[in-house]
């Protein structure tokens, strides 16, 4: 171990640290532009310069690694003069469109300003004008007059993506970045794009003046949408109801987890919030059985008449009547759950997984198992296979659907029949798909992002969350209907 | 003066040819230091020459090359600097010119002492039949052995390679001349790792200006001592003053490291242009500061010079005639930078522009009263806090300008405000 000191407080760390991890690890946070923790040190925004004692000028804390001894000073008078001249420097051409930007709130550049900058500038030339709302590829959208040239972008377009698409064009004050005619971001890491951006210069299509940073509650969790399992944030508008049709979901981004996903999500997963809004069910649909067709909001009576259409054939001895249809979307508590239930306690032969179709692997992070939970499936002792449409499980007494992958092995035609000719039928399903049409019972469930529990990722890694944004009001997460109709069913879960 | 012998620039019409340069026992020297010493011993005759870089540091020749580590599989590099982009700066080309295969042989010596096997050539754009030259110059070395396989008939390998810049300043920095080199935008690369470590292609890698490479020959044709006698004790040799501005006869000179600025100028130079005085010189290129005619005694040495609070850099000399007006100077040096910046690092790419800007605002009669202690602030925003030297570069020029000739560049801003 290194003996440093900072600030005057000393401290010991691994040799080949730099002096700004050095400095962290110390709650002291040097202000950067350039650096990110997923890239070799760039040292070119000159944001973080400290004064490393012995030496004639001010460092770079981002690259200078720590020796022996070393006493390092991050709020000198000089090196706060040095951050006011960069900051300064930085607004000299910069349009100040606070106001009707989006990276407002969550600038480094407006943060950094209020924190450590010089409030008077002395700049009095005439600005540099530059492009602005260039479109380079999907949802993206360049204002070079807000870029302080930080070249994130570029390096994780060569490094991360490998793509390369985004260049530095002209030099000197006109040097801008730039992406070559006729080309355009297409990968699937697109979106990243703006979240290590540390101004407002790579903006999103998709958020760009749809709300303010400054209203959104951020939750953690993991994206369900492969077998990754990158860790990610929601950020959600909650706390006050919404006016009319405003949007609760805003954006997903990636939250850092080394072990599985490092700094990035792709774009599958970030655009996939739209999900969590988009077409779902919010009340219980009861059709037959359960009294007066027609939607409730009591959970109760539908668990209830759940729970007694299973003792009814348990007790007639048709238990193999009854079909379940699960999915590897659900968590480790609910597939826990549902084997407590449907295999140890009932002792049900057909349980069927229907789980999203297989994609294409990206070679990056997007596996090509697109459901979250495969693996924790298999740990609990499950097989998935799908139901054998030779033994349609419409022939049952009893159908239970879990999700609505089953919609992507067969046609919508052929489940809507195994529905018709079931005679009772249940769909769990967060979203409407047409066959709440022909179910008897339907259930709203809440999607990942709403519910407490754990993923199973490709590599093995257990990966507990909690819920990141509410449920609407209506749905339930699967693991509360399934504790409610065990207690219904007399049956212990662990 | 009479017994001081030019040695690096050759005259007659066709000295640049192959016969002519063997004519003056070219490549001798070469070929007897591969046949008859190790490399060290190369290295150390250089080191004993106290040869220091040409191109502007003024760094030990020999030192330079022996930082460069000889274990490891990574191939090494020479890569000669002959992007001469300093303005004042004229030298190089005259070498590359006249006698490019005394570049040729010098570049045959570095390479055997380093353990080179290709060197590269940068030249600037603007060298065009320079640049032709100097691979003619290749062809016929390499037809005549003494490039290519087995040098001299010593087992030693040698490939050069003219590598064409593409009319960028900052391309003479070092390591973005690697980063041109290698085909990628010329950016100035982060230091550390440094070039000797790791350099071109990642491979340990030496820069040397194409004056510093040139005098190596010599350094075996006459001796060590010979070289080292005809200095300074810790500066050898003669250097290359180029002398362009308000002089009677502009040109270049060889004269010996420490020769005093006046000396050249009025002695060699022919003094001051008919009818005017001198008001400014810069000594070493434009990123050296100015120094006024009061101070030209300074002998023309990295040490003097840096006790002057000024550098010798590439020792090109600027006269200033007195009838140029200062902030036409400043507008010059702080366009050429503001031009030239490579827009990597943020103190240079926006400190030299808004100097600029506020330098043509004073030379067109807007300006203020606060712009000067403005002028300064900034320059010292970029002096010591940017990626490469060009921050120091910039900034040093312009605060001697603002320094020394203040008082003239109040009265342009207050003659400015009086015709508002």
């Amino acid at each position: 171990m290194i003996n440093i000191q900072v600030d005057g407080r000393a401290l010991q760390v691994a040799p080949g640290t730099t002096v700004l991890k050095a400095a962290e690890e110390m709650g002291i946070v040097i202000p950067r532009f350039c650096y990110h923790p997923a890239f070799e040190p760039e040292g070119s925004c000159r944001m973080c310069l400290v004064e490393i004692e012995g030496l004639p000028k001010l460092d770079l804390a981002c690259s200078t690694v720590v020796r022996e001894g070393m006493k390092v000073r991050t709020s000198t008078p000089k090196v706060i003069e040095a951050r006011k001249d960069v900051l300064e420097f930085l607004l000299a051409d910069h349009p100040l469109d606070c106001p009707i930007c989006d990276k407002a709130g969550e600038c480094f550049l407006q943060d950094y300003y209020d924190k450590h900058g010089r409030h008077a500038s002395r700049f009095s030339e005439v600005k540099e004008k530059k492009r602005k709302k260039i479109p380079i590829g999907k949802n993206l959208l360049l204002d070079r007059e807000r870029c302080v040239l930080c070249t994130r972008c570029v390096r994780f377009l060569r490094r991360v993506t490998g793509t390369g698409e985004l260049g530095v064009f002209e030099r000197g004050v006109k040097a801008e970045i730039g992406i070559d005619e006729g080309t355009a971001i297409r990968n699937n890491y697109s979106g990243n794009l703006v979240d290590i951006c540390p101004v407002g210069a790579i903006t999103d299509g998709d958020f760009r003046f749809k709300t303010r940073a400054w209203f959104l509650k951020k939750g953690r969790t993991v994206c369900p949408r492969c077998s990754r399992g990158c860790n990610i944030v929601v950020h959600a508008v909650r706390g006050y109801p919404l006016p009319g049709r405003q949007r609760r979901i805003y954006r997903i981004v990636p939250a850092e987890n080394k072990e599985v996903n490092g700094y990035w999500i792709c774009d599958l997963g970030r655009y996939g919030y739209r999900d969590i809004e988009d077409n779902r069910l919010t009340a219980i649909v009861l059709k037959k059985d359960g009294g007066p067709e027609g939607m409730t909001s009591d959970w109760g009576k539908a668990i209830r008449g759940l729970a007694s259409g299973i003792k009814g054939l348990v007790e007639s001895g048709r238990a193999f009547r009854i079909t379940v249809v699960l999915n590897s979307s659900l968590t480790n508590e609910e597939l826990a759950a549902c084997r407590r239930i449907f295999v140890d306690f009932l002792d049900l032969r057909n349980v069927f997984f229907a789980d999203p179709k297989p994609g294409e692997a990206d070679g990056y992070l997007l596996t090509a198992d697109r459901a979250p939970n495969g693996r924790g499936a298999a740990a609990l002792g499950f097989s998935p296979k799908l139901p054998d449409p030779e033994a349609p499980p419409g022939s049952n007494d009893l159908l239970i659907v879990f999700g609505l992958h089953i919609l992507e092995h067969f046609p919508a035609e052929t489940v809507a029949a195994w529905f018709r000719e079931a005679r009772i039928t249940y769909l769990f399903a967060a979203h409407t798909s047409g066959l709440e049409q022909v179910a008897d019972v339907v259930l709203p469930t809440a999607l990942p992002a709403e519910k407490t529990g754990s993923y199973t990722n490709i590599g093995g890694m257990i990966q507990s969350f909690e819920c990141a944004v509410p449920a609407p009001r209506g749905p339930l997460p699967e693991s509360e209907i399934l504790a409610r109709l065990a207690a219904e069913l007399g049956v212990k879960l662990e | 003066m009479t017994d001081i012998q030019a040695a690096l620039i050759p005259t007659g019409e066709n000295s640049f040819r192959l016969e002519a340069y063997l004519g003056r026992g070219g490549y001798e020297a070469a070929r007897t230091a591969l046949l008859t010493r190790k490399p060290q011993e190369v290295i150390e005759e250089v080191k004993k020459a106290n040869l220091r870089g040409r191109g502007g540091a003024g760094f030990p020749a020999g030192s330079k090359w022996a930082f460069v580590p000889q274990a490891g599989d990574q191939p090494r590099y020479l890569c000669v600097n002959a992007d001469e982009g300093e303005p004042g700066t004229f030298k190089d080309r005259a070498i590359m010119t006249r006698d490019p295969h005394l570049l040729l042989e010098g570049i045959i010596l570095a390479s055997y002492a380093v353990g080179v096997h290709t060197a590269f050539i940068y030249i600037r754009a603007e060298y065009e039949s320079i640049a032709r030259r100097i691979e003619a110059a290749i062809d016929e070395a390499r037809r005549k052995g003494f490039l290519g396989k087995g040098i001299f008939g010593s087992g030693f390998d040698l490939e050069v390679l003219v590598h064409r810049g593409a009319g960028s300043y900052i391309c003479g920095e070092e390591t973005a001349l690697l980063e041109s080199i290698e085909g990628k935008r010329g950016w100035p690369r982060l230091k550390p790792p440094f070039p000797a470590s790791v350099g071109l292609f990642r491979g340990p890698t030496v820069i040397n200006n194409v004056e510093t490479i040139a005098n190596v020959p010599l350094i075996f044709r006459h001796g060590a001592e010979w070289f080292a006698g005809r200095g300074l004790p810790r500066d050898g040799g003669m250097r290359l003053f180029g002398v362009s501005g308000a002089v009677k006869k502009p040109g270049l000179y060889e004269l010996p490291v420490g020769t005093p600025l006046r000396t050249i100028i009025y002695d060699w130079a022919g003094g001051p242009a008919e009818g005017q005085g001198i008001k400014a010189v810069v000594p070493g290129g434009l990123s050296a500061p100015l120094l006024t005619p009061g101070e030209l005694d300074v002998p023309m040495d990295h040490e003097s010079l840096a006790r002057a609070r000024s550098m010798l850099g590439s020792a090109g000399i600027i006269v200033i005639g007195d009838r140029t007006p200062i902030i036409d100077i400043l507008r010059i040096v702080a366009r050429f930078y503001a031009h030239e910046s490579c827009g990597q690092c943020t103190p240079c790419r926006i400190g030299t522009t808004w100097i600029g800007k506020i330098a043509d605002r004073i030379g067109a009669g807007g300006g203020a009263a606060g712009d000067l202690d403005l002028i300064r602030h900034l320059a010292e925003g970029m002096k010591g806090r940017t990626l490469c030297p060009m921050g120091d570069a910039a900034a040093f020029p312009v605060l001697s300008i603002v320094e020394k000739f203040g008082v003239e560049l109040g009265e342009t801003i207050s003659r400015g405000a009086e015709g508002r």
